[in-house]
């Protein structure tokens, strides 16, 4: 036992090898296809919450009287507003795809397929986006 | 010398004299159509340079050790056939998001620190003796956590996830689906000595469901689903009347 602690305490400890610190590189999500459709997904947030800003102020012109009300009379905005409308798609279309990985549960002790829970949640999107259209034509026509 | 050949480039660092990795090139026979990129690198270090440095053990895609970049993808080189590269040159790298040793060796402690922080291994509150019997499962128990038993902790995920690569301190994707893989088995009660690794704030909520883990995996594995599972049913605990009971 001496014996042991003695040569522990002289035994050099050799130094721990030098590695070489891997850094991610500034480009990363250019370098797969996979990572730029993931960072454009990330991405959209930003152009929705400009996009609604924006409706916040002229919803604010309303106060104004209807007259100062008109956001449709602005190209810049009819034009921002379409490119957000296909952010907004894409958002959607990546998030209801997503669903089916996320969501699982059983029926009947089975569980349900992934591909059934998309297209159910597609099929939600779809009948939401045609009463929203109906709610908003009616009461356009009043 | 054969007339077929394929180059295979391989990076190269010696920790003691070089500053950062280099590439190096090696032109390899490619006799063989069943021929893969371990196989060529076998061949650079048994006949043109002993030197290199990797990792390898089973050549089937059993041990998980032989993962490395293959033209910028994370790959098991056991299975990464020479014939889908040739005639184009082969880039061997090592895994991405991990610190270089030597050559194409990463350091994974910090992986294997995280896998033994999951304990992925069946826990018990009270262990039955032998003479009690075993415990039994359904195929359909089985079937809840099949798929996350197949991982074969190749770290193929953390090179291909960028979250890892931007913060390593995140728990990652191979070592929650294997706590995943525990969690759902119905022999083990280890759920509660698991969630604080997992609902910490690198944990689950560290993953921005990239998804490019589930695309590299070579078992078929899935961890992305077990990530985003395990949200789903973390939050359901908290969420529900009586969640947190067992």
């Amino acid at each position: 036992m001496t014996t042991e602690a003695t040569t522990e305490a002289t035994t050099e400890v050799p130094a721990a090898p030098r590695e070489y610190r891997w850094r991610m590189p500034a480009n990363w999500w250019t370098r797969n296809r996979h990572y730029f459709l993931y960072t454009v997904r990330e991405f959209t947030a930003l152009p929705l919450a400009l996009w609604l800003l924006w409706l916040l102020v002229e919803i604010r012109r309303a106060g104004d009287g209807p007259a100062r009300y008109a956001p449709h009379s602005s190209t810049a905005f009819v034009v921002f507003s379409v490119v957000v409308l296909a952010f907004a798609l894409y958002h959607s279309y990546t998030f209801l795809t997503l669903a089916g990985t996320i969501l699982h549960f059983k029926v009947l002790d089975r569980p349900v397929p992934a591909r059934l829970i998309v297209l159910s949640q597609f099929a939600a999107w779809a009948a939401a986006s045609v009463v929203v259209a109906f709610v908003l034509i009616w009461f356009a026509h009043e | 010398m054969p007339d077929k050949t394929i180059t295979v480039r391989a990076t190269r660092f010696d920790p003691e004299r070089d500053r950062e990795p280099r590439m190096q090139s090696y032109e390899v026979p490619f006799t063989d159509e069943s021929m893969v990129v371990l196989d060529a690198l076998n061949h650079v270090k048994s006949h043109i340079d002993g030197s290199l440095s990797y990792r390898w053990s089973c050549r089937m895609g059993i041990c998980g050790s032989c993962g490395m970049m293959v033209n910028g993808t994370p790959k098991l080189t056991c299975n990464a056939f020479l014939r889908d590269y040739w005639p184009r040159p082969v880039v061997v790298q090592p895994l991405n998001n991990f610190p270089i040793i030597r050559d194409l060796v990463i350091d994974m402690d910090d992986f294997m620190h995280k896998l033994k922080s999951i304990k992925p291994w069946i826990i018990r509150k009270q262990e039955l003796p032998l003479g009690a019997g075993e415990h039994r499962q359904s195929n359909e128990q089985i079937d809840d956590f099949r798929q996350f038993s197949e991982c074969i902790n190749c770290m193929l995920c953390y090179a291909a996830c960028p979250v890892y690569g931007l913060n390593n301190e995140f728990l990652g994707p191979a070592a929650t689906a294997l706590a995943r893989r525990y969690n759902l088995d119905s022999r083990d009660q280890g759920l509660k000595e698991r969630l604080p690794v997992l609902g910490e704030a690198e944990g689950i909520w560290e993953c921005s469901f990239v998804g490019e883990c589930s695309v590299v995996c070579p078992k078929g594995v899935d961890p992305a689903k077990a990530i985003q599972q395990t949200k789903l049913d973390t939050t359901m605990r908290f969420v529900l009347p009586y969640g947190n009971r067992e």
